[in-house]
């Protein structure tokens, strides 16, 4: 199985695409909104944190998402129609190994945004955080990713090739703009404000606010979290085992 | 010990029933070649060896055991007939990946020798030639060191150097003891690489037999010609002949030897015109088998 990890993640860091959209772009947009709005001083709704701050754990959180989701959506998709899964369900290796390396090889893969968006705030922005902030944001935005690899790898399973990639988008920036992670949720509508306090992608970015910001974030962040990545998670396991077991 | 025993398998899709009460056993190091043409039920009946597909009624024993406990001890090895490699790995990860699932694989370098893939060892495995992706698939099907190797017609994409190379690597395979199951439309890839052909068609077993026997019980090749009005009988007693069908003025003669046969016609002395000789027409061939049982 460590092999198989190993294997899966080698070969997503040799995909340009994907090291473009989820490293570079994350870091570019953070640059950019950092350099717009980060001048200002002030915090930013309800957080207490800083601009940049604040941009820093969006930006890293809508870089993890993205790799969480298109690391797992478009790829098995492409890969149940290639027959590589077939190939794959013909050796020893079990079909719960293949779903689990699957999700945590999409986990582990939605680190280097968040640690590449943290760099750039270091080095460019001045963001101070201590040791124990920076391990805590860390650790909980690897987690945080399990509901979003869940709600990949159930999208992957469900339907082809060719939707997947539109489908994997359209859960991607909905989550990310619905859960405030390009404005802050307290500049949506009344209406979207509530939707967005319900949204694992909110909870996500909110486990790291709370982190940067000198709390330990509150059980409910945790809770809608567990919530989401149970849900997802068994609808993932059922539909994956729906696509590769044939009747 | 059989390698493979399918007692009273059948496999309906909906209304279709792809594979009907297949009673058949392999013995253990031996070569056997499913023959049939497309829709026979070959790929059904490999993708249930596998454990891929659930079989509607019956069994299926592999090594004594379930195909999914044969499969999971790492006995079995397959060629599909689909199959896109995974893109960015190389042949040489890709092939020690596969390898590395396996309790007891052949050695890295054995694999990729025998599957002719030494020197594209470090080429990116999903921008290769048909034929060399076709190579990869051999040697991911072999690594394990499988007891049980089964090709799905494995040479479906290559062309006739790469046939001939693929038949020389399966062949030393089997030499080390190993039985080996593919499926083939090709009489020629069963007659030259098989011990024991199995001839499959609309779901049914319609042949079994030793290369010899399957070619002498589906012709080898037919003779056509134009007969009008003249007589036809006698035409069934000429040498090699194994059936004959008159279709308005053309006559057509299944025989295992077209020369000895388009040499006792003209001997008849009746007039032949519009002469074609033809190498066996298996689907015809398969056909008409189906209808004789």
């Amino acid at each position: 199985m460590l092999r198989y990890l190993g294997v899966e993640i080698r070969r997503t860091f040799r995909d340009r695409r994907f090291v473009f959209f989820t490293m570079a772009v994350p870091v570019v947009f953070y640059l950019l909104w950092a350099n717009v709005f980060g001048k200002a001083d002030g915090t930013v709704g309800g957080t207490g944190l800083n601009t940049r701050t604040y941009l820093m754990v969006s930006m890293a959180s809508y870089g993890a998402l993205g790799a969480a989701l298109t690391t797992t959506g478009s790829r098995l998709a492409a890969e149940r129609q290639s027959g590589w899964l077939r190939q794959l369900q013909i050796t020893p290796l079990r079909p719960w190994a293949v779903i689990t390396v699957k999700i945590i090889a999409s986990m582990c893969l939605a680190l280097p945004s968040v640690i590449v968006v943290g760099l750039a705030a270091v080095l460019t922005q001045h963001v101070h955080l201590s040791p124990a902030e920076w391990g805590g944001m860390i650790a909980l935005m690897w987690l945080g990713t399990l509901p979003f690899a869940a709600l990949g790898t159930l999208v992957g399973s469900l339907v082809g090739p060719d939707a997947a990639q539109p489908v994997t988008l359209i859960c991607y920036f909905g989550l990310s703009i619905l859960g405030g992670l390009w404005m802050p949720v307290q500049t949506l509508p009344a209406t979207l404000r509530h939707v967005a306090h319900w949204l694992p992608s909110n909870r996500f970015a909110g486990l790291g606010w709370s982190v940067v910001g000198g709390h330990v974030p509150p059980a409910s962040d945790g809770l809608v979290l567990a919530g989401w990545a149970i849900v997802l998670g068994a609808l993932a396991i059922g539909a994956y085992r729906r696509a590769t077991v044939r009747g | 010990m059989n390698a493979i025993a399918f007692t009273g398998v059948s496999k309906s899709y909906g209304p279709v029933r792809a594979v009907e009460g297949l009673d058949l056993t392999i013995d253990a190091g031996s070569t056997v070649a499913l023959l049939g043409p497309n829709g026979a039920g070959k790929s059904t009946s490999i993708g249930m060896l596998l454990g891929l597909v659930r079989p509607s009624a019956g069994e299926i024993r592999v090594f004594g055991d379930s195909p999914d406990t044969a499969v999971k001890q790492g006995r079995v090895g397959a060629m599909l007939q689909d199959g896109t490699l995974v893109p960015g790995l190389t042949v040489r990860e890709v092939v020690s990946f596969i390898r590395g699932l396996y309790p007891d694989p052949m050695p890295l370098e054995e694999i990729l020798a025998l599957a002719g893939l030494t020197d594209l060892a470090g080429r990116r495995a999903d921008r290769l030639s048909g034929g060399q992706a076709q190579r990869v698939r051999f040697a991911i099907a072999i690594a394990g060191a499988p007891r049980l190797l089964v090709l799905d017609e494995p040479t479906a994409a290559m062309d006739v150097e790469s046939r001939r190379s693929f038949w020389g690597s399966m062949r030393e395979y089997a030499a080390t003891g190993r039985t080996i199951l593919f499926a083939t439309h090709y009489l020629e890839e069963a007659d030259e690489n098989a011990d024991r052909v199995i001839v499959v068609a609309r779901g049914r077993v319609v042949a079994d037999g030793t290369p010899n026997e399957i070619k002498a019980a589906v012709g080898t090749g037919t003779v056509r010609f134009t007969i009008g009005d003249q007589p036809t009988a006698g035409l069934d007693a000429l040498p090699g002949v194994t059936g004959v069908e008159i279709r308005g003025s053309v006559a057509q003669l299944r025989t295992t030897s077209p020369d000895a046969t388009v040499q006792a016609l003209y001997a008849t002395g009746l007039r032949v015109t519009d002469l074609e000789v033809r190498g066996a027409d298996l689907e015809e061939a398969f056909l008409s088998l189906t209808h004789d049982n």
